[in-house]
């Protein structure tokens, strides 16, 4: 909640003070940031009557200078030049200009240049560069995703930009938070390492005026890893509501596109599903798929009576009780209507691609089992000819991941049948996965076989069971949390960036992922906050992964590692 | 949270430039479409003729060829005038509310006179504040425009807020009248069984004198309910119209990215129809009909000439 308040108290504090009609400029990734927070009608109250894009204001002419503007913008070179054009062709009365993050010296002298009429009534750094999609998550949604996986020497300049956006990113989250952290990162991820310097010198070096905040409580914890610390995760196939809309649908800033799902009314074609403005989903979000099937019919029955009632109009007044509560009754309607089409579209998938079927394996591949079992369960779908390719790339990535050193025979087995099966997926992948997120690159104990004391937790779970099948997979994020809240997370792990040693515990802890974060972690986060544990967690990412976006990532930098070493 | 304001620096290196900038200014300026001239003297006229302009141009159509030099000061357009109209409407009404508000607790208090002055005053309000509403709703229709463009976007979101505030207005409106009327009809029960234990005690004569005054107190109740009916009536109309404006919370629509979208899409639909409409003008048949007759009238002459060569 901290985060969506921040950004909403940035975008109060841009409009507040001026008055008038404004017209609200932002760009591609501004238009992220605001809207997740802010909504259309709130504008309006706010006398904001015209939102637009800055590459399409700067094309048409119409002079409104009884408007005032208002640029929300990120400080990069593209907007200074759209901005220099528009200041010297001036459309509006007056112009007020807000930038995500810190604006270099030649920036403001190129902007002062254009700037010839003094149309210019302020300019302001306010740090929302981040996307407040949920209570404790932010992202940065970077459209090149890709290069976290790939090595410095490959692309560098690409690389220092993935790296510069990040620690902006993370930079502006500390700012509007107003606290100086603590870094801590993952030995061994080279690109963990290099931004957790990064954002240290600029938090600590270059910009010590602007973060040094002199409060006297204890500093909160920044830590740094790497997706590729935990693959199997974004790799899984998600049983709650938020995590499987996501990995099945699909969500961009809380909105959910259903236009490719055959016909549906016009109002039901993109959704929003926000936990802010929907109670039914902020109740259920984190609930498992049978649960939130139980609960949804429950919902349907009390529509279904109230509908009812609304039936029986005799008097007078019944139909002006009617009319009173016909707002009411139409936005139960609609909610209604939204969760049960996206239920229904999920189970139509679940239908489609045999998803139980393959879940179930997954998540013995991902927590226990024995290999020879997998190595059957898996050979057996991949002969399944109704499981679709992404499914059948997905089981044979995880048997990789979890049984790679023993029986590379059965590996091979499995590889040529994929080959053979699969038109889309080269095997070529899974080795590249291997690379990348082999056993020897990952900190930390993904399958709990490295720690004793980790192998006897696991055995004692085998023995207990499981609640339920599907969902018995935790992150690894889970074991480093709670490292964390008992204060042992190793120091050889995880080292720290400079020479500020912790004093005391934590109480606020924010995670970095460079790669992307998944729904799944983002569950697992909100459960220890609400379990009290004394720390508060906020997650955060370069992007949101699910497996679709996952695969996407791995093949473009697939593709890049492998024209790189064809030139060399 | 934090924030850093630049502004400083910025006027700083905009005086800079400035001072660099005016000792060389002469026609090569980019922006003023003037040229030569003594430049203290010619600023000054210019600019005076280009706020003269920027006063004759009130509509929105005004091509804004030449006052792409100052930033320009003109009058807004007119719509602005009737949506600040409407504006200083609602808050007339608002406060007259507050007004109506007292007035139905002061009406509803025991009182020993009949009461006749609350409830003239009570229903001067009323219709006072239904007729705003209802002149505010006719004007609100004029804000609509039509076409594709930046200025029917912004008419249309003041249309929505407006129509926002108009009907939460209204809805206000009928909750208090209704409670007031809820009130009201309690307190004659009230009143009626009052009379009704009191009749049992008195005599017959006085026995019709009170049904008289019960008889008129009651007309006069139903007077009052009739008139509150038909006030309510044409709110429900009202509520009705605006609810097409108004945004649903929570919706789609209410997504800010949606509404920048569908511009962009509106504005592409509105280029595409005078592109189609050109095309075909440019097939038209009438340049079919005039080549053709012109080309057989040629063919008529040859074979004109060629008969008399022949014959």
């Amino acid at each position: 909640m901290v985060l969506v308040s921040a950004v909403r108290d940035y975008v109060n504090r841009m409009l507040q003070d001026i008055s008038g009609m404004k017209v609200l400029i932002l760009d591609s990734q501004t238009v992220s940031i605001v809207s997740v927070v802010y909504s259309q009608s709130e504008l309006l109250q706010k006398e904001v009557f015209l939102v637009e894009l800055i590459d399409s204001i700067s094309k048409s002419e119409e002079s409104m200078s009884h408007l005032k503007a208002v640029y929300f913008l990120r400080p990069t070179s593209e907007n200074i030049q759209y901005m220099r054009r528009q200041l010297s062709n001036p459309r509006f009365g007056e112009y007020h200009l807000f930038f995500s993050n810190m604006l270099k010296d030649t920036q403001i002298h190129l902007l002062a240049d254009s700037d010839e009429q003094e149309i210019v009534q302020q300019v302001q750094e306010f740090y929302a560069d981040f996307i407040a999609v949920d209570p404790y998550h932010f992202t940065l949604n970077m459209p090149s995703n890709h290069y976290y996986i790939l090595p410095a020497v490959l692309d560098p300049s690409n690389l220092q930009n993935f790296c510069d956006r990040a620690v902006d990113g993370i930079g502006a989250v500390f700012l509007a938070l107003k606290r100086r952290p603590i870094i801590r990162y993952s030995r061994t991820s080279d690109i963990a390492k290099r931004v957790a310097h990064e954002a240290a010198k600029l938090m600590y070096q270059q910009e010590s005026g602007l973060f040094d905040f002199r409060r006297m409580d204890i500093s909160p914890l920044l830590l740094i890893v790497d997706r590729r610390d935990d693959p199997v995760t974004p790799l899984l196939n998600q049983w709650t509501y938020q995590a499987m809309v996501y990995e099945l649908i699909g969500i961009q800033d809380n909105k959910v596109d259903l236009r490719s799902t055959g016909k549906l009314p016009k109002d039901q074609q993109e959704v929003v599903l926000s936990s802010e403005q929907d109670a039914f989903f902020k109740a259920n979000m984190y609930e498992n798929f049978g649960d939130i099937g139980m609960n949804i019919k429950r919902m349907v029955d009390d529509f279904q009576q109230v509908a009812k009632s609304n039936q029986n109009i005799q008097t007078i007044e019944d139909m002006a009780k009617f009319v009173d509560n016909y707002p009411e009754y139409r936005k139960m309607h609609g909610n209604v209507s939204k969760h049960v089409t996206l239920v229904t579209e999920m189970s139509k998938i679940v239908e489609e691609r045999k998803l139980m079927l393959v879940s179930e394996t997954e998540q013995e591949l991902a927590c226990n089992g024995g290999q020879v079992a997998a190595f059957e369960a898996v050979t057996n779908l991949l002969n399944n000819e109704n499981i679709s390719d992404i499914d059948r790339l997905r089981l044979v990535m995880l048997y990789a991941l979890r049984y790679e050193k023993e029986s590379p025979v059965q590996l091979m087995q499995l590889f040529n049948k994929l080959q053979s099966r699969s038109a889309k997926y080269k095997p070529g992948l899974v080795q590249f996965l291997l690379k990348q997120a082999g056993v020897d690159k990952r900190t930390g104990d993904l399958y709990g076989n490295r720690d004793f004391l980790n192998i006897a937790r696991n055995m004692a779970r085998g023995l207990k069971g499981v609640e339920n099948v599907y969902t018995q997979h935790q992150p690894l994020l889970v074991q480093t949390m709670e490292s964390i809240i008992k204060g042992r997370l190793k120091d050889v792990d995880y080292p720290y960036v400079g020479n500020h040693y912790q004093q005391g515990r934590t109480q606020e802890v924010i995670i970095f992922i460079v790669g992307g974060t998944t729904y799944e972690e983002l569950r697992s986060i909100a459960q220890l906050n609400a379990s009290n544990s004394g720390i508060r967690f906020i997650l955060g990412g370069t992007a949101v992964l699910n497996t679709k976006r996952f695969l996407k990532d791995l093949e473009e930098a697939q593709v890049i590692a492998r024209t790189n070493a064809n030139v060399v | 949270m934090a924030t850093r304001n630049r502004s400083w620096l910025f006027n700083k290196y905009r005086d800079a430039l400035k001072g660099a900038r005016l000792p060389t200014s002469s026609s090569t300026a980019n922006l003023r479409p003037r040229s030569g001239g003594a430049p203290a003297i010619e600023m000054a006229s210019t600019s005076l003729l280009h706020s003269k302009r920027s006063y004759t141009a009130l509509s929105t159509d005004d091509p804004g060829n030449s006052s792409k030099g100052t930033a320009p000061i003109g009058l807004p357009p007119s719509w602005v005038d009737v949506s600040g109209e409407i504006a200083t409407n609602v808050q007339r009404a608002r406060a007259k509310m507050a007004e109506l508000g007292k007035a139905h607790a002061k009406a509803l208090m025991p009182s020993f006179g009949d009461g006749k002055e609350d409830q003239r005053n009570i229903e001067n309000l009323t219709s006072k504040i239904t007729n705003l509403l209802k002149r505010s709703e006719k004007r609100l229709q004029k804000l609509s425009a039509t076409g594709p463009s930046e200025d029917s976007n912004v008419r249309k979101n003041v249309q929505r807020q407006l129509a926002t505030d108009l009907q939460k207005l209204s809805v206000e409106l009928r909750k208090k009248q209704s409670t007031y009327l809820k009130r009201l009809r309690q307190q004659m029960e009230e009143g009626a069984d009052m009379e009704m234990n009191l009749n049992g005690n008195r005599s017959k004569e006085e026995d019709d004198d009170w049904d008289d005054m019960m008889f008129n107190e009651h007309q006069m109740a139903k007077l009052k309910q009739s008139e509150i009916v038909e006030s309510v009536n044409e709110l429900a109309q009202i509520m009705k119209d605006l609810s097409v404006l108004v945004i649903d919370q929570g919706t789609i629509i209410d997504w800010i990215d949606y509404n920048i979208l569908n511009v962009a899409t509106t504005v592409e639909e509105g280029l595409k129809q005078p592109q189609k409409a050109e095309r075909t003008q440019k097939q038209g048949g009438m340049v079919m009909c005039a080549s053709v007759l012109v080309v057989m009238c040629f063919v008529m002459l040859v074979l004109l000439i060629l008969k008399e060569i022949f014959f």
